[in-house]
């Protein structure tokens, strides 16, 4: 315990070697070898597991068995044959004092003062030259991507584009049963990312849309949305057809495809667009044009 | 052999003059808490991390090129994917320990981003931050953000059907950038979603530029640490002028290669028998096909979540357009991280304290920074929770609806609450003077500056009881 004499003492701190283990030494060394020979058996039997081709599971237990052993008797020897005392560290100062820095200052102003102070003109330059090269060398970032353009605006829907299912079938009138839905593509553009839309079927009667946009709507049952959410463009893939509602399975944005596809739940805030319908001689449904909006995630200059 | 090591030493000593400093560095003082030991347990996954993922990139193949897949899993066999999960799936699958070496990388991902979290609190509850170590708090706060880029680059490399839709939607949060967020999104994507450069600029991102970064900023951070000097509990012989722990050699590091082993170990475990991001269940990934439900890597789940919650609202402003996207996406994150990275400025602001510290507060002790802290992290929890809304409603067979409008209420009213609670916890705890068992020794040694030991005798800090030492 406690003896204050022993306060101005130098003690060896290496650690003595040869000195005799005491009984609960002898059981941690014990115990470490055992945990090492472990770790031996693990190593080898990832060899045999290896060689004889491998096995996941396996391979995941003897690496945990052969790491784990080396730990516990590393840590056994940590806690138990090491002569662990407690050590004091004074601190020192981490400022170089009011002396240092002063003694630093002078140096800059005797050093390097003399090298630009008198060169104003040059050092301008310098530093126009340097602006001027640091933002020439920015340039290249510009050729990672195409200017946007008014590529966000618009999708592969023209007049008349043929509608085809993702293997590029046309798609025919009364093909989706009622209540059904399809995703489909402008012909030629199938799988298309922004093109992508949804085909449903509704009940007769049930839609509540403008004139100008139920001419897009062939019998007054077969409606397309974007198929982009609104939101953060996930697919819209869940379709409820009792209520007529579609639900973004991303962030469950609902919208009301009653109702032109109003948002009615959720953190989308635009309807999806609508692609305005039509068929032709044969019953192919056909596009009369591009979507009434913008598809997907809201941009800056979106409304422009 | 005594004579060989005595001849390479002085071959180094005499070239690079280090064997003083390499003495002094054995006999370094860390002190001894199993708090201080989160951030090695960091350091010991992302050793984990660079040797499973540089056997991994051997393998990957950073390409959206089509190619059929041919190989052992049956179900995919004839599909056309991409040749990126077409590498994956062979990893899987062919390569003799590449599944293991795939799952483990992984989990040791989520393990990485874990430990820096909890590092990141022990630090802010204990106002480890305070001067002098606030620049060392910057270098780590920059280290979060780099960890989670670098697990959001990895998470989307294969290629498959949900980190594809993870990536749309961060595609959508870069378009919601206000001004300059189409260009952005453009030259970050190389185009309008799904351009095909993605995966390889990911791929540079996540092997190279993020990596080089990291392990520079891992580097100062050590360095600053070792310059300044570990913190340390308020105890017996401790002083804001001292270090009392135990040295380098050869405690710390007997203590520091066992935990980077049981790091090791626990990861192998999981990656041996955790199935982790089974992508061949999900599929390749499809424009226009999504998978339900769906959820991101842990890390990502509070920023999932707050897109679950946010208001929808979108605003035009003279025809331009800020999307609903930006206000849980772009200016929440923004806010929160904003307030974590200036935090040593912040609340120095209130308390007015500039002095010098490198003895830890208890949390109880400091009730309003602990009550901010717990309200903070409440926040997150909120929206974390909010990230499986649709999980939950499945779960607890409520509609979805009613669990979002409960999480976006609890949004509002938790964080007051946890703060109030936590403040009266920790006031009640000051009061009661209860204080944590301390084991000290009896006697220390103490180091001089000429590098010797010195042994101390422990007298009671002047007001304080005289607590028996628990260990002779």
């Amino acid at each position: 315990m406690t003896d204050s004499d022993q306060g101005s003492e130098r003690v060896d701190v290496d650690r003595q070697s040869g000195t005799e283990l005491t009984g609960s030494q002898r059981t941690a060394e014990r115990r470490a070898a055992i945990a090492l020979a472990v770790a031996i058996v693990a190593g080898v039997g990832l060899f045999v597991v290896y060689f004889s081709g491998g096995q996941t599971q396996v391979e995941g237990i003897l690496f945990a068995i052969a790491f784990g052993g080396l730990g516990v008797a590393l840590g056994i020897w940590a806690n138990h044959l090491l002569d662990a005392r407690e050590v004091v560290e004074e601190r020192h100062e981490l400022t170089s004092g009011p002396a240092g820095r002063q003694a630093f200052e002078d140096a800059l102003v005797q050093e390097v003062g003399p090298v630009i102070g008198r060169r104003s003109l040059l050092l301008k330059l310098l530093a126009g030259a340097g602006g001027a090269l640091g933002l020439a060398l920015l340039l290249p970032v510009l050729s990672l991507g195409p200017a946007p353009g008014n590529s966000l605006k618009v999708t592969p829907w023209r007049r008349g584009s043929g509608v085809v299912d993702e293997e590029g079938e046309p798609v025919q009138l009364n093909q989706v049963p009622e209540n059904g839905f399809l995703t489909v593509f402008p012909e030629g553009h199938e799988g298309a990312a922004d093109a992508q839309a949804l085909l449903i079927h509704v009940r007769p009667g049930s839609l509540k849309l403008p004139p100008d946009r139920m001419a897009g709507v062939p019998e007054g049952t077969h409606v397309a949305y974007s198929k982009i959410c609104t939101h953060a463009g996930c697919p819209v893939g869940l379709y409820r057809a009792e209520s007529q509602s579609l639900i973004c399975p991303c962030h469950q944005s609902q919208f009301d495809v009653s109702d032109g596809a109003k948002p009615f739940f959720g953190p989308a805030a635009r309807p999806l667009p609508q692609l305005p319908l039509g068929v032709d001689d044969e019953n192919i449904l056909v596009a009369q044009g591009d979507f009434d909006a913008p598809v997907g995630p809201a941009f800056w200059d979106r409304g422009r | 052999m005594t004579m060989m090591i005595e001849r390479s030493l002085k071959y180094v000593d005499e070239r690079l003059g280090t064997a003083s400093l390499a003495r002094k560095t054995l006999r370094k003082v860390f002190p001894d808490h199993w708090s201080f030991l989160l951030g090695e347990i960091a350091l010991f996954a992302l050793v984990v991390l660079i040797f499973t993922g540089t056997f991994l990139t051997f393998f990957y193949t950073p390409s959206v090129q089509e190619v059929t897949y041919n190989g052992p899993y049956a179900p995919l066999q004839g599909a056309e994917v991409s040749a990126a999960y077409n590498s994956v799936l062979r990893l899987s699958f062919e390569v003799r320990a590449g599944l293991l070496m795939r799952q483990t990388h992984h989990w040791a991902a989520l393990v990485f981003v874990a430990a820096i979290v909890v590092h990141l609190c022990r630090v802010f509850f204990t106002g480890a931050f305070r001067r002098p170590r606030e620049v060392n708090w910057l270098v780590g706060v920059g280290l979060l953000f780099l960890a989670l880029g670098e697990g959001f680059t990895g998470y989307s490399l294969p290629d498959d059907l949900l980190s594809g839709i993870g990536l749309r939607i961060f595609y959508a949060v870069t378009l919601a950038i206000p001004v300059v967020g189409t260009w952005v999104t453009y030259l970050l994507f190389g185009g309008e979603f799904p351009a095909p450069d993605i995966i390889s600029r990911l791929f540079v991102f996540h092997i190279m530029l993020i990596p080089a970064l990291l392990l520079a900023l891992v580097g100062v951070h050590l360095a600053i640490l070792v310059l300044q000097k570990h913190t340390q509990f308020p105890g017996h012989g401790r002083t804001e002028r001292n270090v009392v722990g135990k040295r380098l050699w050869p405690e710390q590091t007997f203590k520091s290669v066992s935990l980077l082993l049981f790091v090791t170990a626990v990861l192998a475990l999981l990656g041996g028998l955790a199935q982790i991001n089974p992508i061949w269940q999900y599929g390749p990934f499809v424009p226009f096909n999504v998978s339900s439900p769906a959820q991101p890597d842990w890390y990502i789940g509070f920023l999932d979540g707050a897109l679950r919650l946010g208001p929808p609202w979108d605003l035009t402003l003279w025809g331009f357009t800020i999307s609903e996207v930006f206000w849980p996406a772009i200016l929440f994150p923004g806010i929160a991280f904003g307030i974590l990275t200036l935090w040593p400025w912040i609340e120095r602001r209130f308390t007015r304290d500039r002095a010098e510290h490198h003895l830890l507060d208890r949390p109880r002790d400091t009730p309003v920074r602990t009550g901010i802290g717990t309200a903070g992290l409440t926040v997150f929890f909120i929206m974390f929770l909010e990230g499986g809304n649709d999980i939950f409603g499945v779960l607890l067979n409520v509609p979805v609806e009613t669990v979002t409008r409960i999480l976006q209420w609890s949004l509002v009213l938790a964080p007051i609450l946890t703060f109030l609670v936590t403040y009266w916890i920790c006031k009640g705890l000051s009061r009661s003077r209860l204080r944590p068992a301390e084991i000290n020794a009896g006697v220390r040694l103490s180091r001089d500056h000429d590098g010797g030991y010195e042994t101390v005798s422990l007298e009671p800090a002047e007001g304080e009881e005289k607590l028996e030492p628990a260990e002779p």
